[in-house]
């Protein structure tokens, strides 16, 4: 009887009834255009003064260590953040917590708030290049190795240059309903 | 075919949330999903409903034909800009598949079912009639049947696809959750038929001079889109989805079929079909009562009842810049005060199940409650 009924047999679902990190799309909170990665004070004093990459680097581990997801089993921390991308840290009631690994920091010229643009990056799944700005979450780039050692391999997103966008999804706004019918 | 009531589980708004994912049963304070009634079905009308499905597909693909093959003069009917019609006519040569489309039936369980309209491009009330109702009926009566093999038959649409390794890209408008959700369980099926896929919302889509991008700037090759192709080919990047450069869910010749004028020239090729509503652009050519309806529009908007060409009940919105067309009036069938209009699904072209939309007014809207059914 079964084999003749008209019902599906069976229903799995794999993405809904999940939470997960969602990847925010840049533009609100987003790093600003000249905003770069780095990974240590020697990288960045190539670039800006010592004194500036060291206040930049305290404020971002600062950052890091209020902001950045937090979980109590280690299993939990790998499956949002990838296998060995995660590091064990002291919790302040004295038990272990686990929390993704700081790669660096992006820093930018951009002010807010009158101080440099400066936020920690982490390692996600799949080699991403994780930054949390205003609760959500950006991925700026890539790393190409795993462990801490990969901060060199650093690779930026491909930069918004010549592409432009909004040219779908005005009607939607036109008409007060929904595009489904 | 009857309605009856049902005692609704004490916890589903909590299970359709956390074990299913359903987060649109509620739509502004009013209940949607409604399991405090369901329709029960026998096996010949479920049947009739399946075949009737089966036969009004097969004559909408007949007339995409006829369209094609006949060009400017039956596009300019159908008010499809000239602008897409190299892409109706190329994806149509070529055999583009399509993923899925939505009839709604008026149907009392005599008679034939007949065809209110089509939705054949953006239809939803996808997830409620594939996950949440089939769930229903394992919990209230496991033994029965349901005209719904949605899920499995999407899975399987998707696997013959032809998308290969190529990055399946869902995508929807910003801020509407209803449409969210149905992409998002589109999507599902897609990742257990093994596809690789990722979400953008429609205003995100980029263009890089040469092709699509998503907002890292990878190139987007295969879109999946809930947003009618009748609004795509009127905004700003329009032209450039109508060059083929990315593959399109579903493809451009469904333009043929989501615009209410090709009722009118489905009566024309096949007049006086049991499973057809007499239907005409000229409003004198259809006697009696006449319901008036925008070319283009959703979710019941701008439509009329007509007698003698007086509007006798109407419903608001603003759509019918395009025109109206005109069909022979069909009340749909009551029960207990509520108007259910059957919406049957063909997944790949085959029928495939069906969910219930009832209103309480004989126009449905998007104000419709979602009542299960089962059968047997």
């Amino acid at each position: 009887m079964t084999a003749l009924m008209k019902k599906s047999r069976s229903i799995r679902l794999v993405l809904l009834g999940s939470a997960g990190i969602t990847l925010a799309a840049c533009g609100d909170d987003g790093p600003p255009q000249d905003a770069q990665f780095y990974s240590s004070v020697a990288d960045c004093a190539a670039v800006y003064d010592t004194a500036t990459c060291e206040s930049v680097k305290a404020e971002a581990e600062q950052k890091f260590a209020e902001e950045a997801p937090k979980f109590t089993r280690k299993e939990e921390c790998e499956a949002e953040f990838g296998p060995g991308n995660c590091e064990t840290q002291q919790a302040s009631s004295g038990g272990s917590i686990f929390m993704p690994m700081l790669m660096g920091y992006m820093m930018g010229s951009m002010l807010s708030g009158g101080n440099r643009f400066a936020q920690p990056v982490y390692r996600g799944a799949n080699g991403s290049a994780v930054m949390p700005n205003g609760g959500k979450f950006f991925n700026v780039g890539s790393f190409g190795g795993t462990g801490a050692g990969a901060a060199n391999s650093f690779r930026p997103a491909a930069q918004v240059s010549q592409v432009s966008r909004g040219g779908f999804g005005q009607s939607a706004r036109a008409y007060r309903t929904t595009s489904g019918g | 075919m009857e309605r009856l009531r049902t005692e609704p589980r004490p916890d589903w708004r909590e299970h359709v949330e956390r074990d299913l994912g359903f987060v649109f049963h509620t739509i502004d304070d009013a209940p949607y999903w409604d399991e405090t009634a369901c329709y029960r079905f026998s096996e010949s009308e479920v049947d009739t409903i399946e075949d009737a499905t089966g036969e009004l597909e097969q004559m909408c693909l007949a007339l995409v034909d006829r369209v094609v093959a006949s060009g400017e003069e039956a596009y300019e009917r159908l008010r499809i800009p000239r602008s897409a019609w190299a892409a109706i006519e190329s994806s149509w040569k070529v055999g583009e598949k399509n993923l899925y489309g939505r009839f709604d039936l008026s149907y009392d369980g005599s008679g034939p079912p007949r065809l209110l309209e089509y939705n054949a491009d953006t239809p939803t009330a996808l997830f409620e009639a594939a996950v949440v109702q089939w769930d229903w009926l394992e919990a209230f009566r496991p033994e029965a049947d349901q005209f719904n093999s949605i899920h499995e038959r999407l899975i399987e649409a998707w696997r013959n696809f032809g998308i290969g390794r190529r990055r399946l890209y869902f995508s929807s408008v910003k801020g509407h959750v209803e449409d969210a959700g149905t992409v998002e369980y589109l999507r599902d099926t897609a990742v257990q038929a093994g596809l690789t896929t990722d979400r953008i919302d429609v205003e995100d889509i980029g263009w890089d001079g040469r092709r699509f991008v998503d907002l890292e700037n990878r190139p987007i090759d295969v879109l999946f889109k809930l947003y009618p192709w009748e609004w795509l080919v009127g905004e700003p990047f329009g032209e450039h989805l109508l060059t083929g450069v990315a593959k399109v869910i579903e493809p451009a010749w469904k333009m043929v079929l989501s615009n209410k004028a090709s009722l009118a020239l489905l009566w024309e090729m096949a007049p006086g079909h049991p499973n057809l509503l007499e239907t005409s652009l000229e409003p004198e050519r259809v006697p009696g009562r006449v319901v008036r309806k925008p070319i283009y529009s959703r979710e019941g908007a701008n439509v009329s009842l007509l007698q003698e060409g007086r509007v006798i009940a109407e419903t608001s919105g603003d759509y019918g810049a395009e025109g109206f067309v005109y069909q022979s009036y069909a009340p749909l069938p009551a029960f207990d005060g509520n108007f259910p209009v059957i919406g049957s699904w063909v997944i790949a072209s085959q029928p495939a199940g069906m969910g219930i939309r009832e209103d309480s007014t004989a126009i449905t809207r998007d104000t419709s409650r979602f009542v299960p059914h089962f059968f047997g």
